[in-house]
This record gives structure tokens, sequence and C-alpha cells, in this order.
């Protein structure tokens, strides 16, 4: 037996929540979807995955740390309020599902705990959904996801075509599907199947098989075209390199810390001006064996879910699928 | 394979096995059926990868950049905006004219990818906004010329003045209303700086959004800093933007950056004199010369 709700009154079931939790949903705004603060009217976006990844919602891309103030000699921090209502976040795919699993591995294990990450991250409750009909991009079956079951989901959602089937699955969960109880109905229904996947990847023995190629002529073929942006970095679910800044007016600071991308000069250029990557080739391959070689090493998972945003936003088609083939043939 | 196809595939191997290049730049296809993105031929028996549809989008004249201080020659092929561009490095000596060899196109002007993944294969697309707008669909400077000259003076005779009628409406509105249009535009930016790099008129050696130390531009992500970006990157590039839109193509969050550059084109022609960036490599260049009767109300 599940709980179903007809998609139709969906609004008024997330409009229920509102009243007792922040609501993020995935929504068209400004011409972009991305997860958004549910309100009225607020036009949703449950027919493909949204084109800006949940992360930011754990890892804004500027997070102001705190504020500071000199005066002569004395130093004043002050500590910058933290929201302190629960998130509940609805329709989060199985591939960003697993995107929050890399994110936790590294704001908040081996030892260290990212605070600003961890707040978010404890305020949250995970509503994943489930897919039915693949995007193009897609390849998450290709990373090991099941497109119908979110690892890590406080309630797993099914979409079943006309309504919503909801299962609680942690005890969080369970409490947010109870404060709108009255809105489900029981009734035993059959998820549908997954349909056929458009793109694929065959990652297996890859990381072992970079930890010789770092060397490999394959990294300047594939680099040519990189024009070294940061879209695919920018639109990816799991990558999470940042920068620390100051900015400072007067007396008055603030230290943020902001999205950095492996891409840009910025990024290893070191101090007296040494650039250990000077170029497309070195960037390029850094991204490739951090996703697929060093983060397996460091944390036993791939830092790719297959959700194939890169795929799409990238502006020469520098296509990861492709990358993992050419390590496979090369 | 189309009759254009065929023709790039032979004389890019002619090329390469004549030794007049090392490498030659051309497109390729790619991941799905409406994307043909760049592709670096070195050998011979690779020049099966070519390929020229109506999705052969990327502006490959921003490649040469990259090979300034490269010894040797490359090969590139180039549709009309590609070789205004090229046109445009040459004029600020970005590029050596001798370590290029050009190949021409005659573009009929591509198709929109958006709709092509929307509407799907076998549907009636229409062309890309960028191809609309274009005022020169056939390659200005070439060594080799590929395709049919005449029938391609007739596209471009076909050709209508340049339109201005969607910056036209910007201005319209009163200053509130144009803040408020352009500040949900870049509210929206994520300064992955796609429109930068894939830019054939960005080709400074460092640049200013990269010179974070000194502070012209923070890192934060907000209204303020994404605004002085946008409008930075825009007057940077007047005077040598030559529409070929790429930058709006690439921009993952759909910002309407063409409309910034043709309102700067716009402007050049009003102030300056009719003036279409990367035709004429021997005219002055409306912002990079000096005339007593320039306007100066400002001063």
């Amino acid at each position: 037996m599940m709980k179903t709700i007809l998609k139709a009154k969906l609004p008024e079931m997330l409009e229920q929540l509102a009243k007792e939790y922040k609501v993020l949903v995935p929504a068209k705004l400004e011409g972009v979807s991305r997860f958004a603060a549910y309100r009225e009217n607020l036009e949703l976006a449950l027919d493909e995955n949204v084109t800006m990844p949940p992360k930011d919602i754990f890892f804004p891309q500027t997070e102001e740390m705190y504020k500071f103030a000199a005066k002569d000699q004395s130093l004043e921090i002050e500590e910058i309020p933290q929201d302190e209502k629960l998130q509940v976040i609805f329709g989060v795919r199985s591939c960003d599902m697993k995107s929050i699993d890399c994110l936790d591995q590294v704001f908040l294990t081996k030892g260290f705990s990212d605070p600003f990450y961890q707040d978010k991250r404890d305020r949250s409750i995970l509503i994943a959904l489930s897919c039915v009909k693949p995007m193009e991009s897609c390849f998450c079956t290709s990373m090991g996801i099941d497109p119908q079951k979110g690892q890590g989901a406080d309630i797993q959602a099914y979409d079943l075509g006309e309504k919503l089937a909801f299962e609680g699955i942690t005890e969080r969960g369970q409490e947010v599907l109870n404060k709108v109880s009255g809105m489900f109905a029981e009734e035993d229904a059959a998820i549908p199947p997954m349909g056929e996947f458009n793109l694929t990847a065959n990652v297996e023995g890859v990381p072992e098989k970079l930890k010789n190629m770092f060397d490999h002529s394959i990294w300047d073929d594939i680099s040519r075209k990189c024009l070294n942006c940061s879209a695919c970095a920018y639109v990816c679910p799991t990558c999470h390199c940042f920068d620390i800044a100051s900015e400072v007016r007067g007396e008055d600071g603030v230290k943020i810390r902001c999205w950095d991308c492996c891409m840009f000069d910025e990024y290893t250029v070191m101090a007296g001006g040494h650039q250990p990557r000077p170029g497309k080739k070195e960037r390029v391959r850094n991204r490739f064996l951090h996703k697929l070689r060093y983060f397996p090493e460091r944390y036993n998972m791939l830092l790719c879910t297959g959700c194939g945003r890169c795929v799409v936003k990238c502006p020469v088609n520098l296509d990861i699928t492709n990358v993992i083939k050419k390590i496979k043939e090369a | 394979m189309s009759e254009m196809t065929k023709k790039m595939q032979e004389i890019a191997r002619e090329i390469l096995v004549k030794g007049e290049a090392e490498v030659v730049i051309g497109w390729e296809k790619g991941t799905f059926w409406y994307l043909s993105p760049p592709a670096f031929i070195d050998k011979p028996e690779d020049v099966q990868r070519l390929v020229w549809d109506d999705f052969c989008h990327n502006n490959l004249s921003k490649y040469l950049v990259d090979l300034k201080n490269h010894e040797g020659k490359a090969a590139v092929f180039v549709k009309g905006c590609d070789s205004r561009a090229f046109n445009r490095l040459l004029q600020d000596k970005q590029i050596a004219r001798e370590k290029v060899v050009l190949i021409g196109i005659p573009c009929p002007g591509l198709l929109d990818q958006d709709k092509a993944k929307e509407l799907g294969k076998n549907s009636d697309l229409p062309k890309a906004q960028k191809c609309l707008d274009c005022q020169y669909p056939n390659p200005l400077v070439y060594d080799y010329y590929l395709g049919d000259k005449e029938a391609l003076n007739e596209v471009a005779a076909t050709k209508e003045a340049a339109d201005y009628s969607d910056v036209a409406a910007i201005e319209a509105m009163s200053p509130d209303e144009r803040y408020d249009f352009w500040t949900k535009q870049y509210d929206r930016c994520i300064r992955c700086y796609a429109c930068r790099n894939v830019c054939p008129a960005c080709s400074c050696r460092e640049c200013v959004f990269d010179q974070t130390r000194v502070g012209w531009i923070g890192k934060a992500n907000n209204s303020s800093e994404n605004q002085f970006f946008a409008l930075t990157r825009a007057m940077h590039v007047a005077g040598r933007c030559i529409e070929c839109g790429e930058c709006e193509r690439a921009c993952p969050m759909d910002i309407p950056i063409m409309l910034l550059n043709k309102k700067l084109v716009k402007d050049i022609n009003e102030l300056f004199g009719e003036y279409d960036a990367g035709i004429d490599i021997e005219g002055k260049l409306p912002l990079g010369h000096f005339d007593k009767n320039d306007p100066e109300e400002f001063m």
C-alpha cells in the first residue's frame, strides 16, 4: 500500500507543508529551472530534471562566513546567524541524491565537519523523486545509480503519471508525511518501468587504469577544444571546489566563500606566480582525474552521477561519457 | 554524406598530406544529432571525422588565439562569422596571417540547437537567431573556397538591413524598467565565463575578470558584481564583436547577451558612422583611433 496524491493536488500539499517548513521545489524561474522556495503560482518543473542541481542549497555559490571589524589594535568577529527552520526539499532525482552523498563525503567525513554545510544539511529533509523517462543526456545507471530509488532519501516519491506516490523512509520523513496524511489515498500502485537510456558509459576499471595515465597523450587530444570556462563545474551537482575571499570596506569586512573551478587560472596559481597547471591539458586532466580517480581513491565512489548536465551545457560538447570511452580505449 | 562534407574532408586531407598545415580545425558530430563541436585533425586518416551540417556553430577562429605562440601552421574552416573574427584578430595583431590557412565555407545559416532538442529530428526547425541577424554569411577572407560562389552571392544579396528592433524595444523602456530587465537577466548569471571564453573578440592575455587580487571584480555572485561583469564584458568587446552570437549560445543560463552586444554595435554606428567589425581590415577602427570630429558631449 502506498500513499498517493493527484499531481494536480501537489501544490495544495506543498502549500500545507510550507506552513511548517521551508519548502524547496524544482521550478522554472526567470528562464532557468532550479530549486526555489515554494510559493503560490510557482511554475513547477517536474517533467525533467532541473538545470541547476540542488548543490547550492547546501553549498551556495557565495556564502558569507563571518563578518569582521578591525579597529585600532582590536579585531571583532561577528557570526552570521543561520536560518533555523527545517527545510523540506521536494523532487530530488536519484542522480542528485547521489551527488549529496558525494558532497557529504567531502564536507562531513575524514575528521572534518564543515559547519556551514552541516547546518544546512542537518536542517534538510529530502524527498527523492523517481524518474520514468530518462532525458537524452542521462546516464545515471552507468554510474551505478537506480533512477527510481534515491540514496539517502527521507521520503521516496514515485512518479505514477497522473499521480505521485510517497513512501516514508526515515522517521523525519514519516513525520513530514504525517502532517499532510489527510491528503493521501491509500492504494496499491505499480511503479512504471524505467525507459531506455540513450547515453551510457562503461566505468569498469577506469579508476584503476587512470593510475598509470597521468602522462598519457590522451589528455592533449581531449583538452584541445576545451575553452576553460566553468560551465561544466558550475552546473555539476558534485563539483565542490571553493575559494575564500575577504570583502573589505574601510574597517569592516566579510569573509565569503565562493564556488571555484579547476579550469580557471587563479585556481592553481601559487604565491610567487608559479602556475603548476598552465594550460588546457593540465586543467582538463585534473578535472577528469578528480572525478574518475582521485575521488574514488579517497572516498570509494565516483564524482560523477550521470546527470548529464555538463554534456548538455558544455559549449564545445566535451562529453564525459566520450572521455570515459577514450580512457577505456587508450 | 553531404557534398560539402566530402569537399571538406578532401581539402583537409590535401592540406595535411602536402604539409601546408600541421592541424586542420573543423567540426565533427557530437553526442547528439544537433551538436557539431570543434574537431582538431592532425592526421590525413582522421579527416573522415570532419562534417559540415546545420549545427557547425562554434566560431573556430577563437582557437587561433591558442596557437599564437606555436610554431607551424594551422588550417581552419571559416564561415562568414568565423572569417570576420579572423579579420578582427588580425587587426589586433593576435594572429600572423602567414601562419593560418583559411578554408572558406559559404554558410546558409545554421539551425537553432535548443529548438532541435525540443522539437526533435525531422521537424521543421527555425534558424538560430544569430543567423537570422547575420549580414555576412559568406567568408570574407580565405585561401581556399568550398562551394558555389554564385549561389551564395544570391543568399547574401537577399539579406535585409540589420534589424535592431529588439534593441529598440529595450531602449524604449524607462530606466527603471530597463534596470529591472537586466537585473533579472544577470541575477541568474553563474559567472562561468563561457561567454567570454567562447568569444573570438576576447583575446586579452590576462582578462580583467581574472585579476581578482587587483580587485576590479569580487568573487561573490550577486547583482552588483554580475552587472559589473556584464557591462564590462560588453563594453570591452565593443568594436570587436563580430556578432557571431556564440556568447549567447554558450550561456548555460540563457541570458540574452547579444542584446547588449547589438546595442553597442548600434551605438557605434550612430556615434561614429556605419561600421561592421572584421569586414575591412584596412579601415580605421571606430574605437581604435582619434578623430577631431568625434562626439564628446560628456567633456
